[in-house]
This record gives C-alpha cells, sequence and structure tokens, in this order.
C-alpha cells in the first residue's frame, strides 16, 4: 500500500448516493439483510489469523463497519470515515473470497469489498500506487506507462540477445493467425527484459506457433484492486482487441 | 380471546407469513432480473442443488471448523421446526380442525426436548457475548430474534405444567408463536428461504464459473 493520498477535497455524497444504489441489485440486498452475524467467516481470513485473531479483523465486520455504515447514513459520511474505509477495504483485506466459501450463507464479502473499493474510489480516496497505475493504462495501455516503441524495442533487442544462444529463434510481433497470443506482466519489459526472452525459449523449444502483440499486451489489471470499473474494462478490452484484431486463437498470460 | 388469537389472528399470522415470504422471494428475482443479470450467465440447476445440499447437511468445511456451535445450531434449527410439528398437543388441535394427524413425540421427550430448545438459545446466546469474533458483530436485534424464538417454547413449557396461569399462558404461548410468524418476512428469519437464493448463486458462481466448490 502507498502513502495515503490526503485529499482535502469535500466527500461528494451525491455520487456516493449513485453509487450505492446503482451497486443495490437483488444480491446486495439479499446479502445486506440476511448476514446472521454468526462470525463463523473469522477462522476464514488470514488477515484474522495473522493478527491473534483480532476481532477487527473479522470479514463480516469489515463490511458492516464500511459498505454497512454507507447504507445504513444513505451515503452521508466523512472524509475521515473514507479514509478508514480505505485502511480497511485496502489494508485489511485482499478481496481474496475465503469468507464468501466459509460463510453458511455463501455471501460474496468479496464482491462487497470490492464495491466498496469502487466507493472509495469516486472520493480519490485509494492507494497512491494504484492511482498512478491507472493513469499509466489510460495512457499507454500498460500499468508502467512503457511506450509502443519501448515494448516493441525490448522485444527487438530480446529477439537478438536470445537468438545468439538458440539459433533461428524469433519474437514475432503482430502476426496474424497464430495459436497463442501472449501477454506480460509490464514489470517484465520494464525491470526483468530476460524473462520475455525465456518465454520466447519456451515458445520456440515446443515448436509453438506464437505471437507478440503490439497493443494491449498487459495482462495485469491493477484498475481492478484499484476499484476502478471503467479503467478496468478498458484494459481488458485492450487484449481482447488485439486477439480479435490478430485472429489468434488463445491468448496466454504470464506466470 | 383464546377463540380469537386461535381463530383469526392465527390466519391472519398465516397469511402474513406465506404472502409475505413469496412476495419477497418474488420481489428479488424479478429484481435480480433488472440489476444481476450477471447471475444468470452461469446459474446451473446441479451447482446450486449441490451447494444447498452441503450446506443443508454438515458436509463442509465450515462445520468442521466450528464443530460445537455447528452441532448447537443444527439441533437448534431441528428442534424449531421438529417439536411444534410432532407435538402430540398440536396434532389434537388440526385432528379437531381437519380431521389430520400424524406420529407424535411422545410427551415428556417433547418435554425434555423443550427444555434441551431453551438450554440451546441460552449457548447462542452467551456465545454472542463471550466469543469476541461474534460479540463484535452481535447487536440488540440479534438477541432480540433469539428471544422471538425462545417465547413459543417457554410459553408452551409453561402451559404444559399449568405453571402461573394455564389459560393465560397458553394464549401467550400461540401469540408468540404467531409474532414469530408474522416477523419472518420482514426479519433475519427470512434466511429460511434467502439462503436457498443464496446458496444457490453462490454454488453456481463458484462452480460454474470457476469450477470450484464452496464446501
Amino acid at each position: 500500500m502507498g502513502e495515503p493520498e490526503k485529499t482535502q477535497e469535500p466527500v461528494n455524497t451525491q455520487v456516493i448516493k449513485e453509487r450505492l444504489d446503482a451497486i443495490k441489485g437483488a444480491r446486495m440486498k439479499m446479502w445486506l439483510e440476511m448476514c446472521a452475524h454468526c462470525g463463523l467467516c473469522a477462522e476464514s481470513c488470514f488477515f484474522y489469523l495473522a493478527h491473534d485473531r483480532d476481532p477487527a479483523y473479522m470479514p463480516s465486520h469489515k463490511i458492516i463497519s464500511t459498505l454497512g455504515q454507507m447504507y445504513k447514513k444513505k451515503g452521508e459520511v466523512s472524509r475521515e470515515f473514507l479514509e478508514q474505509t480505505r485502511e480497511i477495504v485496502w489494508g485489511k483485506c485482499t478481496v481474496c473470497r475465503r469468507c464468501t466459501m466459509y460463510c453458511p450463507f455463501g455471501i460474496d464479502m468479496a464482491t462487497m469489498f470490492a464495491a466498496t473499493r469502487g466507493i472509495c474510489n469516486t472520493q480519490g480516496c485509494h492507494p497512491e500506487n494504484l492511482q498512478k497505475a491507472v493513469e499509466n493504462y489510460w495512457a499507454e495501455g500498460n500499468q508502467m506507462a512503457m511506450s509502443k516503441d519501448d515494448w516493441i524495442e525490448t522485444c527487438t533487442w530480446m529477439e537478438s540477445e536470445t537468438g545468439e544462444e538458440i539459433v533461428g529463434l524469433e519474437i514475432p510481433m503482430d502476426k496474424e493467425g497464430a495459436n497463442v497470443m501472449y501477454t506480460v506482466n509490464a514489470r517484465e519489459p520494464m525491470f526483468y527484459p530476460q524473462d520475455v526472452g525465456m518465454a520466447a525459449t519456451i515458445f520456440h523449444i515446443a515448436g509453438e506457433d506464437w505471437t507478440m502483440t503490439s497493443e494491449g499486451w498487459d495482462d495485469t489489471n491493477l484498475a481492478m484492486f484499484a476499484g476502478d470499473a471503467k479503467c478496468m474494462a478498458h484494459v481488458t478490452k485492450l487484449t481482447y482487441d488485439a486477439a480479435i484484431r490478430l485472429k489468434a486463437k488463445q491468448i496466454a498470460i504470464t506466470e | 380471546m383464546y377463540e380469537f388469537v386461535r381463530g383469526p389472528l392465527l390466519w391472519f399470522s398465516f397469511i402474513v407469513f406465506i404472502v409475505g415470504m413469496v412476495y419477497k422471494v418474488a420481489a428479488l428475482i424479478s429484481l435480480s432480473k433488472k440489476k444481476d443479470k450477471v447471475v444468470y450467465d452461469h446459474l446451473n440447476t446441479g451447482w446450486a442443488l449441490r451447494s444447498i445440499f452441503h450446506w443443508l447437511l454438515p458436509l463442509n468445511r465450515t462445520v468442521a471448523q466450528y464443530p460445537v456451535y455447528s452441532i448447537a445450531t443444527y439441533l437448534f434449527h431441528i428442534l424449531l421446526l421438529g417439536v411444534p410439528i410432532f407435538l402430540l398437543a398440536h396434532n389434537v388441535l388440526w385432528y379437531e380442525s381437519w380431521q389430520i394427524s400424524w406420529w407424535t413425540l411422545p410427551e415428556d421427550v417433547a418435554d425434555y426436548l423443550s427444555l434441551l430448545m431453551l438450554g440451546l438459545i441460552l449457548f447462542l446466546m452467551i456465545r454472542r457475548m463471550v466469543a469476541p469474533y461474534a460479540r463484535i458483530v452481535t447487536t440488540a436485534y440479534d438477541y432480540l430474534l433469539l428471544l422471538v424464538v425462545a417465547l413459543p417454547f417457554l410459553t408452551g413449557y409453561m402451559a404444559y405444567h399449568q405453571w402461573i396461569d394455564y389459560k393465560l399462558m397458553l394464549i401467550l404461548h400461540i401469540l408468540s408463536g404467531e409474532l414469530m410468524l408474522i416477523l419472518i418476512p420482514f426479519t433475519k428469519l427470512s434466511h429460511m428461504l434467502l439462503f436457498f437464493l443464496s446458496r444457490a448463486h453462490i454454488g453456481s458462481e463458484f462452480g460454474q464459473r470457476r469450477g470450484t466448490v464452496t464446501w
């Protein structure tokens, strides 16, 4: 989690109200209403276990004291409340969904946490590092804001460097009709370009018909973690559009 | 008074309970078709039934994690439904009204089971005060609901033993039963039906969408 961003802007409760209303479908309504406060989700949470079973880390409590309060107060919440909510939904939850699996009613707490992140996001109340990534996605289509030229150059460089060891190795770029379109984590070309060469080695030795893509090549989606649904869709769409344009049969993602 | 609570008020309670629950479920399903369309992409009867089956019966990891609480709550739910349905005195009543009746519990067994039920409710209340992870999410409302469920058993027990005033206890017993029925659609007690909707959804979500189980 990055340095908390100290936004002093007044809370736009109208936007929060609209968002609360928009996400209140049949499931949300049912979940909010039916939780029996049994506490059986406690043991599912590794935050709870790692903090000597401190009840403050109980999944249902974390929801009730954040999203539950927002509904109770009909969106009329303070900046201070949102800051506390941010600490909980990003700092005390990874949205791993284990609590969902342990709930006798099958209440999808993870979906509720994700929705709460989305609400915090509308008020600029989310981790700064994630915001930076979101800006980068909008700018260059990847979390590192790596330019298209730099990406293509990295692939070309790795092709020649790895090609010195493995004769005939190629890193195809935007090849149409390949069996596999390979996508990477943007950190790889940025900090560990050898990873790109290693993946190419595997494809080459396996004799796979594959290609890299010059657009939509980053398969991470930090916008999802930031609770920014619009950017999340944008990132996913870039990759799918690339696969459709290149007529690739499958999309492979990096480990 | 007895005639009124046993007659019109009983009809009223059952109508509120049944119409209330039907309306509630219908309203949720209709809302889901507008705002939860994504549910229907993955809704799958097989996964839904398996999910319900594993949680209706103690065939899941949560039960294994909390053995004492699980035994208490399973017993609680079984007695809550079983004792009133198989009670001799109740069977006599509906035989008088509709000439129907079925197997009944021996009276002394039913008596002990009612005491056990009250003991279980006391246990659930104390647990809410003692276990930190339950206490933090517990509100006065949770105790009130347990009380609503306890009242018919308490007054029934007192009426059977003719404590204080039999006629009064009997009326209070019927009233408290009616109160519970009326409250079901409007409180967390509605989980008696919502449980099935919620489990059907999450079973499909995990099973059909991701190929994994929730138990």
